[in-house]
């Protein structure tokens, strides 16, 4: 199976087969909407077929990085395509292949100009797995920008404007500026992604040139010795580049507006596996190359991620659009995801790994039942909603399933990731951290259980009518995503086997012998 | 093959086109602007074959690798612009022809000269060749106030760039006795102050001439009275000259690393914030592009900070890039001001509804103005940090790429008109063929650079070697 899997270039067909969906698409559906949905679906299964097949695959003895491939591109200064997974980056393959492949089917009632929406998305797809499979940062930062750029029109043509009503002092600036619109969202994302985006490409020059400038492989880098100022401020410039995208307090604030106005299998996407992409970054990058200064700022890195967890479920807690209260609830869980990462214990980093796969799935579920609930209401406001629970009741059990996936109930793999998480905090240089952590937990039993209560479980409302539960298509992306839920739930070592082949020698790194 | 074939093929070129406006009846007399296009092309292909010649030493005409690389910059940037100025049917542009031509020409004449000119006189006397004819082009609708009162603007602040700039120079040839590079260079290794002086004074009038700021003044008028086909080359080729004439000048005429380094780190932090920033607010497409176009400059100007080989080949491999993005994004502003009769954003209205193919054309050049991967404006601007890093200067890079993120706002601001808004006619946009070929070009040049951009940055590290 190996075997075959490096002789088809596995990881290159997974990452390319959207891109050419998303060109044929382009060029030959025109007009057919059927045609455009079967190209996304065959060309997205492709990627997901191949991503299990390679994660069964992955020989967990050997660990480090497989499926390696290698071509050169400009010699001289040292850029190749290079392309492998280790544990770490092989779930987040597979995290991809999930929210895409549901991503597709859930955005299946897309209308309007839904030839060149498909085009987008599966562009920006390729843009994903190739930052998870690249080893060579600046083919990497080619496509971090890839997964970066469609947004913009992915949101601002297809998205949905909330209901902001200014107020206060600064209405005049919410009026000017246009808050809550989607053009508003889609120009703030972007803008603040490619801002962290040039914080990102002068570390990776930093690096580059101090070890000699003569390659660009994550693996010759690992092996250059950095000097420890060096080290300092190229790991605040990518925890300020990283972070921006995995939604680090104070910089978070694209994403509640972003996630709330894009569409829903953007939102799946881009609060599923996007954001994920920035703690990856620092994971890798910042944590991967530069263990000196990794060990002496985590300090940094988990207080900032103990006011994300907190702040994060408290904003969530006041939201009264249904779709800022994930967007929120995204914020706060990628707190403890670095959190995690900030431990440098085993348990702790394989928590916020794991965290980032458990919460990519929960949250992908949630984006898409809340598409869902909108199609069917044509509301986000969470009060005028009620008793929903009757009419669409297999909704209303995904998203049950998902609020406890979030809140941390056993047999969901939300619990998993926190308990991992906790025990990681308590084993740390900063037992406090589980205060916080443990706080955030309890908000979201807060804001979850009330806005389930409310909009499913709570008396009908008067002013909905005609509701149905979700149909056809719609149900491959709820059903793929509860099960994955549930069954890493129930085997947590599914996942954490291969990461731990992953985290062990990285914190061997950070920690020293 | 003799160094002056270029110009040589360019002054027949203008004595042909000069005869036939003589010759010339009637008041539709765009045939000429196929003549031109016609003979550019050839000049083209000719400079193409040529290649460089070793400079006979103390010599003050060269035709080395950098003169030969700008020239075929020159001539690409000048087939561009008379492609797009074939079309205008009426008004003076069908009856003037070759009067517009032969203007244009002669700028060409002077640019090709100050490539080559390696001595401070011929240097200044193509610099004038170059900058009169823009004058008269810019106020080439005399009858339009606006575009008058933009030429004589145009023509009062160059024209006392020059006088500064012929001041600095004679400041030069005071201290080092002698008009030619080399003899500078000479000089200018015993750190003579008067020398100094005077080529700061000479920094100033080149500083004019790319519109670094702040001397910028002239432009975002300048490019919104003047006719788009002229403005799209005006905002091209003289900078690229202006660049070449810098290199001249500072680099062989100094040597590198000497004391006008900060100067020109300084000049290019300012010019890109402050090119940035004023873009901001503006509504009208061609002063938007105006303030970008200052903005590009300074990114230009990061590459000349850097003061090495490296630095001046990004800066080349820059207009390169800048020739292919600005050129076609004036272009499709003019297309679409000819279908809807104006040049403010609004016009841009569901353009990717209207007409597909203009719409992509203008993202893919604002893109790669706004330095975004895939086309050829990300390794413009990616070389010239490199370039910038390489010589310590970290904190540029850093202002550099945070200002690209403005930038990228209003670009943005364009394409959320094309792509996002509801357009406000309806119907399809028709565009005129000559148009569509040279904003394909454009495209072209784009996506190519974008995509392969090796040979030519190779080529320009060639190119740049010798002058260190």
């Amino acid at each position: 199976m190996t075997d075959f899997l490096v002789r088809i270039h596995a990881l290159s067909v997974i990452t390319w087969s959207p891109f050419v969906g998303a060109l044929l698409i382009m060029f030959t559906a025109r007009r057919h909407p059927l045609a455009v949905r079967l190209i996304a679906t065959v060309s997205v299964s492709v990627s997901t077929v191949l991503s299990i097949l390679a994660y069964a695959a992955y020989n967990r003895d050997a660990a480090g990085f497989q499926f390696y491939e290698k071509a050169p591109l400009v010699e001289q200064l040292g850029i190749g395509y290079e392309l492998g997974v280790d544990g770490i980056s092989l779930l987040m393959v597979l995290l991809t292949s999930i929210i895409i492949f549901a991503g597709v089917f859930a955005s299946w009632t897309v209308a309007t100009r839904s030839q060149e929406f498909y085009a987008l998305l599966l562009a920006l797809v390729t843009g994903v797995y190739g930052v998870f499979v690249s080893l060579d940062l600046f083919v990497f930062f080619l496509f971090y920008e890839l997964a970066v750029l469609p947004m913009y029109l992915l949101i601002g043509i297809w998205g949905s404007s909330g209901d902001v009503r200014p107020r206060g002092i600064f209405a005049w600036a919410y009026r000017e500026t246009g808050v809550g619109s989607k053009e508003y969202a889609a120009m703030k994302l972007t803008l603040y992604l490619l801002f962290g985006s040039a914080f990102i490409l002068v570390g990776i020059f930093a690096l580059y040139v101090s070890a000699g400038a003569t390659s660009f492989s994550f693996l010759d880098l690992e092996a250059a010795s950095f000097d420890p100022r060096l080290q300092r401020w190229v790991f605040l410039a990518f925890y300020v580049g990283f972070g921006i995208l995995a939604g680090i307090w104070p910089l978070h604030t694209w994403s509640p507006d972003g996630h709330a106005s894009a569409p829903t299998a953007v939102s799946m996407l881009h609060a599923g596996v996007l954001m994920k992409l920035g703690a990856y970054g620092v994971v890798r990058m910042g944590m991967g190359l530069l263990p000196d200064a990794a060990a002496s700022l985590v300090w940094l890195v988990g207080g900032i991620a103990c006011i994300n967890v907190v702040y994060g479920a408290l904003s969530a807690m006041a939201q009264v659009d249904l779709k800022y209260v994930i967007a929120y609830s995204s914020v706060s869980h990628m707190g403890l995801v670095m959190l995690g990462a900030a431990t440098l214990t085993e348990a702790g980093l394989n928590g916020s790994v794991f965290q980032m796969f458990a919460h990519g799935v929960m949250t992908g579920l949630f984006f898409a039942l809340v598409g869902l609930v909108y199609e069917k209401a044509h509301s986000r406001a969470i009060f005028s909603m009620g008793g929903f629970g009757r009419a669409m009741p297999g909704i209303a059990t995904a998203f049950t399933i998902g609020g406890l996936s979030s809140l941390g109930l056993p047999a969901t793999s939300g619990f998993v990731a926190e308990l991992l998480t906790f025990m990681g905090a308590w084993a740390s240089a900063h037992p406090w951290w589980l205060v916080p952590a443990v706080a955030g937990t309890f908000l979201t039993a807060v804001y979850v259980l009330r806005v389930a209560k409310q909009i499913f479980w709570g008396p009908p409302s008067p002013h909905f009518s005609h509701l149905e539960d979700a149909k056809g298509p719609e149900w491959v992306a709820i059903v793929v995503l509860v099960a994955v839920i549930v069954v890493f739930g129930l085997l947590p070592s599914l996942a954490l086997a291969p990461v731990d082949t992953a985290t062990v020698p990285l914190l061997a790194r950070i920690l020293g012998p | 093959m003799s160094p002056f074939t270029l110009e040589a093929g360019l002054g027949v070129l203008l004595l042909v086109v000069f005869v036939a406006g003589l010759a010339a009846r009637g008041s539709d007399r765009r045939w000429i602007g196929w003549l031109v296009l016609a003979g550019v092309a050839g000049l083209e292909a000719l400079a193409f074959a040529l290649s460089p010649v070793e400079p006979a030493p103390g010599a003050i005409f060269v035709q080395d690798g950098l003169a030969l690389f700008a020239k075929r910059l020159f001539l690409a940037a000048t087939l561009v612009g008379v492609l797009c100025g074939l079309a205008p049917a009426a008004g003076p542009f069908a009856r003037r022809a070759a009067e517009y031509h032969l203007l244009l020409l002669s700028s060409l004449l002077g640019m090709l000269v100050l490539a080559s000119a390696r001595d401070v006189i011929l240097l200044f006397v193509a610099f004038e060749l170059m900058s009169i004819p823009l004058y008269v082009l810019a106020g080439f609708a005399k009858r339009d106030g606006t575009a008058v009162e933009a030429a004589l603007k145009f023509f009062l602040v160059g024209s006392v760039s020059s006088a500064v700039m012929a001041y600095g120079l004679s400041f030069v040839y005071g201290a080092a006795r002698t008009t030619a590079l080399a003899g500078v260079a000479r000089a200018a290794s015993s750190g003579d102050p008067l020398l100094i002086l005077g080529l700061l004074a000479a920094l100033t009038g080149f500083g004019f001439k790319i519109a670094a700021f702040p001397f910028h003044m002239w432009v975002p008028d300048t490019y919104e009275a003047a006719s788009t086909p002229f403005v799209a080359w005006l905002s091209v080729a003289p900078k690229a000259a202006g660049f070449v004439a810098i290199f001249r000048v500072y680099f062989e005429g100094t040597g590198a690393g000497a004391f006008w380094g900060p100067i020109v780190a300084a000049l290019a932090a300012v010019t890109i914030v402050a090119g940035n920033l004023m873009a901001l607010p503006q509504e009208n497409a061609k002063r938007l592009l105006a303030y970008s176009g200052i903005a590009h400059i300074g990114y230009m100007l990061v590459g000349v900070a850097a003061a090495s080989a490296s630095g001046t080949a990004m800066v080349l491999f820059y207009l390169v890039a800048y020739v292919f993005g600005n050129m076609g994004a004036f272009l499709v502003v003019e297309a679409v001001a000819r279908a809807e009769g104006s040049e403010h954003l609004g016009a841009f209205r569901g353009l990717a509804q209207r007409s597909p193919l203009l719409a992509l054309a203008m993202l893919l050049f604002l893109l790669s103005l706004g330095g975004i991967p895939f086309v050829a404006g990300f390794w413009a601007k990616l070389y010239v940090f490199w370039a910038a890093a390489s010589a310590g200067l970290y904190w540029l890079v850093l202002l550099g790429a945070i200002l690209t993120v403005v930038a990228l706002f209003y670009y943005l601001v364009v394409a959320r008109r094309m792509y996002i808004d509801a357009p406000v006619h309806s119907g399809r946009i028709r565009l005129d063929p000559a148009l569509t070929i040279a904003v394909l070009l454009c495209v072209l040049g784009v996506v190519a650079l974008g995509l392969w951009p090796k040979p030519l940055v190779m080529a320009a590290l060639r190119v740049a070697a010798p002058l260190y």
